[in-house]
């Protein structure tokens, strides 16, 4: 009995709140409508069971708004209290609790039910309920397997949970990859280059064609060293990438043993990473505090008789 | 110097320095100028101490007092201008002995100096006390040329924040560009050095940094370092700059200084120096002498390791990341290099130039040491190799390398090297190779002594050097103590003889006292009878830079049994040595093979001769003499040699002897050791382009894919997809130096067209296409640059049809492709650049090659722009080297001037210095040969650089002369115009006549330098005693052909001067003397010229009066001395032709001073050695005929 009450005022709401903006006649609105007369019509025989002869629309149109605010107050706090003690539907003793709790007398409720004078409305007239939009049915579902409850859940779509599967093959063909990362770079560096070279200044090898194998021109900067030294952004970022992931597997099984360098490469890599210019890690800059060194020093203030 | 072989130290000086203190006030970035002063504190030790002579180049002087009583003074620099006014003797003989009078003449080891100070008479009155003297100088620089360098990055910002900064530099002692000091190595002091900079900067010098103190306007700060440790002022250095600050985390008191941004590579590149300390602390017992140690790493540097008291400078170019592997050993390398000469260089000085050979030796000796512990026993034999190889070639080329130079009461006359066209008196007048391949023969030397005595005595003379030294540096006041500091050739020697009670003295005259190296010839038979091996050994010991070698020699002979070392005894006469075999030529199929180091191995024996028992043979196995072997054995020895024999000294030497056996059997051992692993990684780089040289001369019967192809396809490419190579992994090191070389070395296979194969050029574009180094914990930008290398080797001669002019659309497609590569390689270069530019560096040769060969129009504007000032340092040389070349090809006079622009303006010496020795190796036209180029402009262009351009930096005056000599050779140049034409006919007779042995005949020409001199350079300078130096080219060979306009030349000028009424005596007393001499004649005229103190004169204006006044009387003098003689020498020579003309040289000579006896023989040599038929050959009387 409460159930399609509460669904219906949570409809009205959302309808009202729509409603307002814009007037519309999709089913649902439709649907609303015919819910609202119909509380129109209680209202209205309510008041003829008070004794009025005649009302005006607004004073019943505040009626039917307060009515409706009423059994949707009673929906919404009886599903509260149903979910509190973790339930999906509620029952009587929620609706009884949620009018206790209203200040409403529940026990002059059977009373006012069965009293000679009552009306009895004509049910409203069968509108089709709006259509659930379907969710996507991907695969079967899984019904539940025989340890759970037949009230719990059901299984979501599968797809939501299971690898779906497509139906084109990535391309795993080393040959082909390769090829094919090779080219795409190549194509990206040449047209780049041919961007950077088109909007900049160029140097050409052929005195005839000057656009034949444009270099982009060579400008000299202030402090060479520092491009040629630091390692590229992109360089650190392929590093830093590599620490991740491990060498390719397909590489020899050679040991590491080099006879050159015997340095331990994770620390290398971890100076290397260090961005340029950047400050010290705390740790060490304490350490250094500690370490007398006459560069690390304070500068000493001037001695007031020292002649300049 | 000779005198000193025995006893302790004897100063030149007539005082001691005791302690210097050094004051910069102020340093201007925006000015480039620095102003300060210097205070010496001295100890006459003479009675009348009234003369003071200090080292001081290109500063302004303002003042000098001796303990608070002004002092004048008078500044004079021979150096600055070598020959004085046009002189058209433009002959090499001429400069060069001009230019090692005007050194000696300030040079601080012989008591000179270019600032000559009067003790105020009222201080010498008290000379008998022995009181000390405070002479103290203020001076300043403004924009040095030479001495300090300043960087000044043309950016916006403070100056700490364009990076500016400033530090010292120079060839050997060049301290006194920067502060007036007694510039030797052997004049040690205490020192005290101030140094006031801008708050923001940091000064970095030598010793101890006692405090740092703000001035009081808060903006500048005072560095304050002490030196305590008596130090020569050579050894002295400054950088200041706004560096960051890096304390060793493994040694607290070392500090390393980078420039900003630069700090991460610091600390990688930095982080395995206390490695380098443990080992040469271990190795010599000994700590490192001084109390801190500072590297600090600067922009256009002049070298790129120097090394000073406490500190060295290093270029800051050898910074490196992680992610480099090249550039590590080479870093490595430097700081180890630095760090040996710390002990062997600054802290151990030397007594004089000639005992430079002990400090290079043993610091070069030490190095190696830690290259052996740290980079392997292969690498450092291989090293060993490449030096030996190195300095036997130079030598072979040039002339010998003496190391230890006597000069016998400083007379030219006995120059230990008269092949040189420079002399070797002086470190600042030798050329640059000359001394790099003095380092080299040194520190070999120095193995060869090891070898001897063993290392173990050889560590502990070091240790007791050392130690002596570190004694005597703590004895405050004495200073008489410090001399212990200084290492002297006879007192290495005698520690020598005391630690191991051996005799090296035959070793050390052969190799130190001597110069030249040995070259053998050897040869062997089998004698099967006997079952002994008959070995021949010959020598060369008549070519220049050989020299006879008597003594043992170790021969090392595999045979089937095993190997055996025999010692034998290289005598005078004889040449064959038998060597009785200890195996049977019978051989047991079975049995291993045990080699030297004790392993067996089976071998595969059907190559070899039944009959005999032998393996390989080798000669001198251990490198124990300087010297080049060239061995003949079978073709299958030396491939058993290059498989079986582990030392890679051997291996290499096979590889190189196979070269000549392109045979099946050779490309399989090549093969064969290509693909082994546990090979030395540098053979088997080696054994690739052998290899190619190999299939090249086997073009016909080659079968199968080009060489070394499925080699590379089977190590370095995909399993599944052979043409694809793997993604790069370099994390192992051999690996990845072969993969960068394979390529290089397959580039220069050709076909039957010579071409380089197709398939090899397309192997390589897909190397070039699939590298892949997204998952490489290493940048590959080496790998890269070889790969463009490769596409450079491949490149042939284009075809031309009549000289067609280079379009794109006649472009061949393999060179399209190529081209296609090069420029987007060039172009990514811009976004993203690699590390040094190595990409950049290889397109640009590769650009040049394409040019060089014909693919595309020659031109040289692209590289210009690349050598342009801002672009990094090996981009500019390349591009540099690129310019050069076309110079030489294209023979353009206007790329030339501008590289002599660029010689006289660029800001970075490195460049300049580089630019001529590029042009010395590559020349644009040689002695040889005819050039439009070659005309009299150029002439005096050059002359002008080497006589006064580059007198603020030593290397570059040098290099300037090399290349003088590579154009024109010693004699005068041919395209210079006759000036006289009148006196053609009269002097061409007399040309055939001249002979250039006959010393009497030279007569007019050294009359006429003389003249010249003295007219021009009266006096002071020591340009003055120019002649003396000339003596020596008298006993020069005499290369080159003359010109017939070299003795028209000359004539003119001596007719005109022909008067005599002047006394020869005077003319005597200027030409005559030796350089001491003339020495005491610059006292004479400089006590003439006495004069008061110029404070804020500029030095030259004080140089100006003092040249012209004796200028007037002494020309005439001169002049009158020449002419008496002429009429003679006409006599002589006609007699001489007629009669002796077949005899050899010094039988004219010899009859020549017979016929002149009343003549002094200095004039009558230095005459000849002046005169511009000096050049005359050999085939002159010839010519007369």
């Amino acid at each position: 009995m409460a159930d399609p009450t509460m669904m219906g005022s949570g409809y009205l709401n959302s309808g009202n709140r729509s409603g307002g903006s814009k007037a519309c006649t999709s089913p649902s609105e439709n649907y609303q409508l015919a819910r609202r007369r119909t509380l129109q019509v209680v209202v209205s025989s309510l008041l003829t069971e008070c004794g009025f002869e005649s009302a005006e629309k607004a004073a019943v149109e505040t009626l039917t708004e307060m009515i409706q605010s009423y059994i949707t107050e009673v929906g919404r706090c009886a599903k509260a209290n149903c979910e509190h003690t973790a339930r999906s539907t509620p029952t009587l003793s929620d609706v009884v609790i949620t009018l206790v709790e209203m200040g409403f007398n529940v026990d002059t409720l059977p009373v006012y039910a069965k009293r000679s004078q009552r009306m009895v409305i004509t049910a409203p007239p069968v509108t089709n309920a709006p259509l659930v939009p379907k969710a996507l049915m991907a695969g079967q579902k899984r019904i539940h397997p025989a340890h759970i409850p037949s009230h719990f859940p059901e299984f979501p779509d599968p797809h939501t949970y299971i690898k779906t599967p497509t139906f084109r093959e990535p391309v795993s063909d080393y040959q082909v990859v390769r090829e094919k990362a090779a080219s795409q770079r190549r194509d990206v560096e040449r047209a780049l280059t041919r961007f950077m070279a088109k909007t900049g200044e160029t140097q050409s090898l052929f005195k005839d064609d000057i656009s034949a194998f444009p270099l982009i021109a060579a400008q000299p900067s202030s402090i060479p060293y520092l491009s040629a030294l630091l390692p590229s952004e992109l360089e650190l970022q392929s590093l830093e990438e590599t620490d991740s992931s491990e060498q390719d597997d397909q590489t020899d099984t050679e040991n590491n043993a080099s006879n050159i360098i015997q340095d331990d490469p994770g620390a290398d890599k971890e100076n290397a990473v260090l961005p340029p210019g950047g400050g010290m890690p705390s740790g060490k800059a304490n350490e250094e505090n500690m370490i007398d060194n006459p560069y690390l020093r304070p500068v000493k203030k001037p001695k007031v008789r020292r002649k300049k | 110097m000779n005198r000193k072989k025995d006893k302790g130290f004897e100063s030149p000086r007539p005082y001691k320095l005791t302690h210097q203190v050094v004051c910069i006030n102020n340093i201007n970035f925006q000015r480039k100028s620095v102003i300060g002063y210097v205070e010496l504190t001295i100890f006459p030790t003479v009675v009348n101490l009234n003369r003071i002579k200090l080292n001081s180049k290109q500063c302004r002087i303002y003042r000098v007092r001796v303990n608070d009583l002004e002092a004048p003074f008078i500044y004079n620099d021979p150096t600055l201008e070598v020959c004085h006014h046009e002189s058209k003797q433009r002959n090499l003989n001429y400069f060069s002995s001009a230019c090692t009078a005007a050194v000696s003449a300030v040079d601080p080891d012989a008591g000179n100096g270019e600032l000559s100070i009067k003790v105020p008479s009222e201080l010498w009155k008290q000379g008998d006390e022995m009181k000390v003297l405070k002479v103290y100088i203020e001076f300043s620089l403004d924009q040095p040329k030479g001495g300090l360098h300043f960087v000044v990055p043309d950016v916006e910002g403070s100056m700490a924040e364009r990076a500016a900064h400033v530090f010292s530099f120079g060839n050997q002692n060049s301290t006194r560009f920067w502060f007036p000091c007694v510039d030797s190595y052997s004049e040690l002091c205490t020192w005290k050095l101030e140094f006031t900079v801008d708050a923001s900067m940091v000064a970095v010098s030598c010793g101890d940094l006692m405090e740092t103190v703000y001035t009081h306007d808060m903006r500048k700060k005072t560095f304050h370092y002490m030196l305590p440790i008596p130090t020569a002022a050579p050894n002295i250095s400054l950088a200041v700059g706004p560096f960051e600050i890096l304390v060793d985390p493994y040694m607290h008191e070392v500090t390393h200084f980078c420039l900003p941004q630069l700090l991460p590579l610091l600390k990688h590149s930095m982080s395995y120096l206390h490695e380098i300390f443990e080992f040469y602390e271990e190795i010599l017992t000994c700590r490192y002498p001084y109390s801190c140690f500072k590297t600090v790493f600067v922009d256009e540097a002049y070298v790129q390791v120097s090394s000073y008291a406490s500190m060295s400078i290093f270029s800051t170019n050898l910074l490196h990341s992680g992610l480099i592997i090249d550039q590590t050993p080479l870093t490595r390398r430097c700081l180890a290099q630095a760090l040996a000469q710390q002990f062997f260089g600054c802290f151990i000085s030397r007594m004089s130039w000639s005992d430079e050979w002990v400090l290079k030796g043993i610091s070069g000796y030490i190095y190696g040491l830690y290259l052996k512990k740290t980079f392997g026993v292969n690498e450092y034999r291989h090293w060993i190799k490449q030096e030996l190889d190195k300095i036997v070639d130079y030598e072979l080329k040039i002339g010998g390398v003496l190391l230890h130079p006597t000069f016998s009461g400083g007379k030219e006359k006995d120059n230990p090297t008269p092949h040189l066209h420079f002399s070797i008196r002086h470190p600042h007048t030798l050329s640059w190779e000359y001394y790099k391949m003095f380092q080299c023969k040194a520190h070999l030397v120095m193995r060869l002594i090891e070898n001897r005595i063993s290392m173990e005595f050889m560590l502990q003379v070091f240790n007791k050097l050392l130690s002596l030294a570190s004694t005597a540096s703590s004895q405050k006041y004495q200073s008489h103590m410090w001399s212990q500091m200084l290492v002297s050739t006879s007192g290495f020697l005698k520690s020598i003889s005391n630690v191991s009670g051996k005799d090296i003295g035959p070793l050390i005259k052969q190799w130190v006292d001597q110069s030249g190296v040995v070259k053998f010839f050897g040869s062997f038979a089998f004698n099967r009878k006997r079952n002994v091996l008959e070995l021949e050994i010959r020598q060369d010991y008549t070519s220049s830079g050989t020299q006879k070698y008597v003594g043992p020699i170790k021969v090392t002979v595999q045979e089937l049994d095993g190997s055996f070392n025999h010692t034998l005894q290289i005598e005078e006469n004889s040449l064959k040595h038998d060597i009785p075999c200890h195996s049977k030529s019978r051989r047991n199929k079975k049995k291993k093979i045990p080699l030297m180091n004790g392993e067996e191995v089976d071998m595969d024996l059907s190559a070899m001769d039944a009959d005999s028992p032998l393996l390989w043979i080798r000669i001198d196995p251990d490198m124990s003499i300087m010297r080049k072997v060239e061995f003949e054995q079978a073709d299958f020895m030396w491939q058993y040699q290059l498989r079986y024999e582990r030392d890679v000294v051997a291996q290499e030497e096979a590889i190189h002897a196979l070269e000549k056996f392109p045979t099946p059997a050779s490309r399989l051992a090549l093969t064969d050791i290509l693909e082994q692993d546990q090979c030395f990684y540098k053979v088997r780089m080696q054994a690739c382009f052998c290899l190619s040289k190999i299939a090249n001369s086997m073009m016909s019967t080659w079968t199968g894919p080009p060489a070394m192809k499925s080699l590379f396809t089977r190590m370095f490419c995909c399993k599944s997809c052979p043409n694809i190579v793997k993604t790069n992994n370099f994390i192992n090191f051999q690996s990845y130096f072969l993969q960068k070389t394979m390529p290089v070395a397959m580039a220069l296979l050709r076909d039957v067209q010579n071409l380089c194969p197709k398939e090899v050029l397309n192997f390589i574009l897909d190397l070039i296409k699939y590298n892949d180094n997204r998952k490489n914990k290493f940048s590959d930008n080496y790998y890269r640059a070889e790969l463009i290398d490769a596409l450079t080797n491949s490149l042939t001669p284009a075809i031309s049809i009549n000289n067609e002019v280079r379009t794109v659309d006649n472009l061949n497609a393999d060179v399209r492709l190529i081209l296609e590569e090069i420029t987007r390689f060039l172009n990514m270069e811009k976004l993203l650049p690699s590390y040094r530019n190595t990409i950049t560096v290889s397109c640009l040769r590769a650009i040049r090659m394409l040019q060089r060969n014909g693919h595309i129009p020659s031109d040289p504007s692209l590289f210009k722009l690349y050598a342009q000032y801002g672009h990094f340092v090996d981009v500019r040389i390349a591009a540099l080297e690129a310019v050069v070349d076309y110079t030489r090809v294209d023979r353009s006079y206007g790329e030339l001037q501008w590289l002599l622009e660029l010689v006289q303006n660029d800001p970075v010496h490195y460049i300049r210095h580089k630019i001529l020795s590029m042009m010395a190796k590559n020349p644009p036209f040689t002695k040889a040969a005819d050039s439009p180029l070659c005309n009299e402009a150029l002439v005096d262009q050059l002359w002008k650089l080497m006589n006064s351009g580059t007198s603020h930096d030593w290397r570059l005056r040098c290099d300037a002369v090399n290349l003088y000599y590579t154009l024109f050779g010693l004699t005068r140049p041919s395209c210079l115009p006759l000036p006289e034409l009148g006196l053609v006919l009269n002097l061409k007779e007399k040309k055939a006549v001249l002979n250039p042995t006959i010393k009497s005949e030279q007569g007019p020409g050294g009359s006429e330098l003389e003249e010249e001199h003295v007219v021009m350079e009266p006096a002071m300078s020591g340009v003055a005693m120019a002649p003396q130096g000339l003596k020596r080219k008298a006993e020069t060979p005499l290369g080159s052909s003359p010109e017939p306009g070299q003795v028209m030349q000359e004539e003119p000028s001596v007719k005109v001067s022909v008067k005599s009424r002047f006394p020869t005596q005077e003319e005597e007393d200027i030409d005559m003397e030796t350089v001491h001499d003339s020495q005491a004649f610059i006292y004479h005229h400089l006590n003439m010229l006495e004069r008061p103190s110029t404070p804020g004169k500029e030095p030259s204006s004080v140089e100006q009066p003092m040249l012209s006044m004796p200028g007037t009387p002494m020309p005439i003098l001169s002049k009158e001395s020449m002419s008496s003689k002429h009429g003679d020498h006409h006599h002589h020579h006609h007699h001489h032709h007629e009669h002796k003309k077949k005899k050899k040289k010094h039988k004219h000579k010899h009859k020549h001073k017979h016929k002149h006896e009343s003549k002094d023989k200095d004039r009558d040599s230095r005459a000849f050695s002046n005169s511009p038929a000096s050049g005359r050959s050999i085939r002159s009387p010839s010519l007369s005929d």
